[in-house]
């Protein structure tokens, strides 16, 4: 009976094991990127000859994100780390280490101008908003650096990494015309929302929108009359037409206050992550054509 | 059922659990008759009232009720399941003893609030009616659910030990009241262990041991022998007991 | 300044004059419930209840999504079902209220947890089933009012079953069959009362809404009409200076109100005329007669 049970035990360790393994496919460069608007780009620019893992997947929130031991292994394995670096995974440091990986860390958002953040949201020891690929023109550097990257760890593919950024920045650059050309429908007065993500500084620096903060509600509990009637009074105020509040977790409380003040409720904004592929926003193109799309909706009305 | 018969026990047995309490009782009351109904603790006297006034399913035997719809006869339980602590006074409390008469709606017009305030006289409580009923003396108690009973104006009246705790000038009042009841052609039954008051006051006696010992004149029934052969009867229910043998068909 | 503090905020605000109507329509409602279910030693019966209607919420979800009709009508039939059949069992059997409510609820809780996870979602079902008092649009105001008219027409009609039921259940069987449907009836109230509570304003508000009046009550009359008039009048003043609460300071809305009328009930324990603490020390001169 043991004997058997320990085959048994043996069996299911090895199919485990064989089922854990990446797919290393010896021709081609296996590439970590840390979340998943990273990985986005990465397998753009690389194609079919590189390999890419994310750690972060997608609908996951790479501010709080604890690796795993199979984390480690994946860096280990891999030639190539991708990080948007500015205090965005504060993890990062000791998982690289405690890997002890041989790969090359290649930071995406060098010699991007960082905005400093505006409120409270903790990013860690520096002062930088990491959320820089919410501009498409930071996209387009980001891109830059990761095709960089790929052909200082594989000469041999330069040519074809050349060839894939090039059609992926010209994908960008129409992105980016699409965004300004629907911004600039809306009219100036009305290009203001209230919105509880505090990820679209890049965003509203870019194309104009501003971003306002609900005054004083706190996301997880439950807010007071006095926040309620705060985020009213400013609304009513600054004229703001709309507001993205999806973190309040009644919606007949959006409702009411949409009421009260006439201003649109808008649908869900993508900043962090991208979702996955039965969501609006399985790639970084969808996210910001979904988020373009929401925010012109609520505001044109 | 003999047509003047106000009640008719046919081979009636109470109980709980299937241990007998009344075992095989048969008999009949008139109407207006004034029974009382002795024996010791454990007789079965409760349970019989019980099964009287329809709380109780008998195990085995009928109890027959005549043309009396059994929600108008007036019950006096022993213990009272009352909640004393509730608050209500004394008076609202009287008062649900119309309850026949008023039903869920009714209100209390001049004639009834008349009458509430007659029983608590009869009963010597004037001047309580806004009293919480938790301030009230046991004997207190007991006159207050006499008044309750007065104002039900039922044709049957069933008491059970109606008569604890009560100090002598009292007794002596409700007993009036229990034979003005009786001189009104109502049907009374009481459980009592005062013999003295028995045979002063009851012309028929029912004399219980979980069945029956003795039943008729109060003289007759409440003799030295019969007396001592109902305090033979054990009190407790016997666990290992067998199933009772129907022996009606061979008796009858 | 009075005005201000006071006043002006619910003529300023329409979320305040709404919630101010809500409230004011669940302490019409919750608070004579609550008195009854103080009186008949059911107050824990709330707590119980909101777990109780589980199933039904998770039934709902199952058929028609995040409907919140759905699973509110869901919540209802769990609800009544549950209090039906712990009460029928009540009556007739030895076991008490309290014995066989527990166990129905529990049955009930099991079951809905174990539908929610063969279904395979982590939404956290009760939650999207409360409300908010802050949030009460037309169709939610109207449901409280409803609620609150229904229970005061039902309450009156069995009023008087249900204090004999009360006070002398042995002489209500003998004169009347109204015992039984009287009492149901009251089990399909609390049920109402507190579905819609928690639909509109979350547990908290509801249950709180309903036993805390009645205990207040409880120190300042001695008769059952009185209590259920303090108890409906200190739900809406801890209503009114809850909301206020809120409004002036970062307290929640629901525990805002809560508070308010926590704070009326420790005074009352107190200083309450029937049996409070400071009373019975300091009785005063016994009377004459």
């Amino acid at each position: 009976m043991l004997r058997f049970l320990s085959i048994i035990v043996v069996a299911v360790a090895a199919l485990a094991s064989r089922a854990s393994a990446q797919s290393v496919d010896p021709g081609r460069l296996n590439v970590v990127a840390t979340f998943s608007i990273l990985g986005d780009f990465a397998k753009n620019v690389g194609g079919d000859r590189v390999n890419v893992t994310t750690l972060v997947g997608p609908n996951s929130d790479t501010h709080v994100y604890t690796p795993t031991p199979s984390d480690a292994k994946k860096i280990t394995d891999a030639r190539l780390v991708i990080i948007n670096g500015l205090g965005l995974e504060g993890w990062l440091q000791r998982l690289v280490k405690s890997s002890g990986s041989k790969a090359v860390t290649v930071v995406a958002t060098k010699s991007i101008a960082a905005r400093k953040i505006e409120d409270g949201h903790d990013h860690g020891p520096t002062d930088a908003d990491p959320h820089a690929w919410q501009s498409v023109l930071n996209a387009k550097i980001y891109v830059a650096n990761i095709r960089d990257a790929l052909m200082a760890a594989d000469p041999a593919g330069a040519d074809a990494y050349k060839a894939n950024a090039s059609a992926y920045l010209g994908k960008l650059d129409a992105l980016d015309r699409d965004v300004r050309e629907a911004v600039a429908k809306i009219p100036p007065e009305r290009r203001s929302v209230i919105s509880t993500h505090d990820a679209f500084g890049y965003f509203a620096a870019a194309y104009g929108i501003k971003f306002i903060a609900p005054q004083g509600v706190s996301t997880e509990s439950e807010p007071s009359a006095r926040d309620i009637a705060a985020i009213i009074s400013q609304i009513k105020r600054q004229k703001i037409p709309a507001v993205f509040l999806e973190n309040v977790s009644d919606p007949r409380l959006i409702r009411r206050i949409a009421a009260e003040t006439g201003a649109n409720i808008g649908g869900t904004l993508y900043s962090d992550s991208l979702t996955d592929e039965k969501g609006p926003a399985p790639t970084y193109i969808d996210m910001v054509r979904h988020n373009i799309k929401a925010l012109t909706s609520a505001l044109s009305s | 059922m003999t047509a003047t018969a106000q009640l008719q026990f046919r081979d009636v047995t109470l109980g709980y659990d299937r241990h007998p309490a009344v075992h095989h009782l048969s008999g009949e009351v008139v109407p207006g008759a004034l029974v009382a109904v002795v024996g010791p603790n454990g007789a079965g006297k409760s349970t019989l009232f019980r099964g009287i006034v329809g709380i109780l399913k008998p195990l085995a035997g009928v109890i027959g009720l005549g043309n009396l719809n059994p929600r108008d006869i007036a019950y006096l339980p022993q213990t009272a399941d009352i909640d004393r602590s509730f608050p209500i006074s004394v008076y609202d409390f009287v008062g649900t003893g119309l309850w026949r008469r008023r039903g869920i709606f009714g209100g209390l017009g001049k004639v009834e609030q008349a009458r509430i305030t007659e029983a608590l006289a009869a009963v010597g409580l004037s001047g309580f009616e806004n009293r919480p009923i938790g301030t009230l003396s046991g004997g207190q108690m007991q006159r207050m659910l006499f008044a309750r009973v007065l104002l039900q104006d039922a044709r049957m009246i069933v008491l059970d030990e109606p008569f604890n705790a009560i100090d002598a000038k009292t007794s002596a009042d409700l007993v009036a009241l229990v034979r003005r009841w009786h001189a009104e052609q109502r049907t009374v039954l009481a459980a009592l262990h005062d013999m003295d008051l028995v045979r002063a006051n009851f012309p028929e006696t029912l004399l219980l041991a979980r069945s029956k010992v003795a039943w008729g004149k109060t003289s007759e029934v409440l003799t030295q022998e019969n007396l001592l052969a109902a305090r033979h009867m054990c009190e407790a229910f016997d666990d290992s007991a067998a199933p009772c043998v129907d022996t009606s068909s061979q008796a009858a | 300044m009075i005005y201000d503090a006071l006043i002006a905020p619910f003529i300023e605000f329409e979320f305040m004059r709404r919630a101010l109507a809500g409230v004011i329509a669940l302490s019409l409602g919750g608070a004579p419930i609550g008195v009854f279910l103080m009186l008949r030693r059911m107050s824990l019966v709330g707590d119980a209840m909101a777990h109780a209607i589980l199933p039904g919420a998770a039934i709902g979800f199952l058929l028609s999504g995040l409907n919140l009709f759905a699973m509110t009508f869901g919540g209802l039939v769990a609800g009544f079902t549950v209090a039906l059949l712990s009460g029928l069992v009540a009556r007739s059997t030895e076991l008490k209220e309290d014995a066989s409510l527990a166990a129905f609820y529990l049955v009930s809780l099991a079951l809905g947890v174990t539908i929610v996870s063969v279904k395979g979602t982590n939404i956290d079902l009760l939650h999207v089933l409360f409300g908010n008092i802050l949030a009460m649009d037309d169709q939610t105001l109207l449901v409280i009012a409803f609620n609150a008219t229904i229970t005061l027409l039902v309450l009156a009609v069995i009023y008087r079953p249900l204090v004999i039921e009360c006070v002398d259940p042995v002489f209500l069987r003998t004169v009347s069959r109204a015992g039984a449907p009287a009492h149901l009836a009251f089990l399909a109230l609390v049920v109402i009362n507190l579905v819609n509570g928690f639909h509109a304003l979350g547990t908290l508000l509801a249950v709180g809404l309903m036993i805390l009046p009645a205990g207040i009550a409880r120190f300042w009359s001695r008769d059952i009409t009185g209590m259920i008039g303090i108890a409906v009048a200190s739900a809406a003043l801890s209503g009114f200076a809850g909301l206020l609460l809120s409004f002036h300071t970062k307290v929640p809305s629901g525990p805002a109100i809560i508070l308010v009328c926590a704070a009326l009930y420790v005074i009352s324990v107190l200083f309450g005329s029937v049996s409070g603490l400071v009373r019975q020390l300091f009785p005063g001169r016994h009377l004459e007669a």
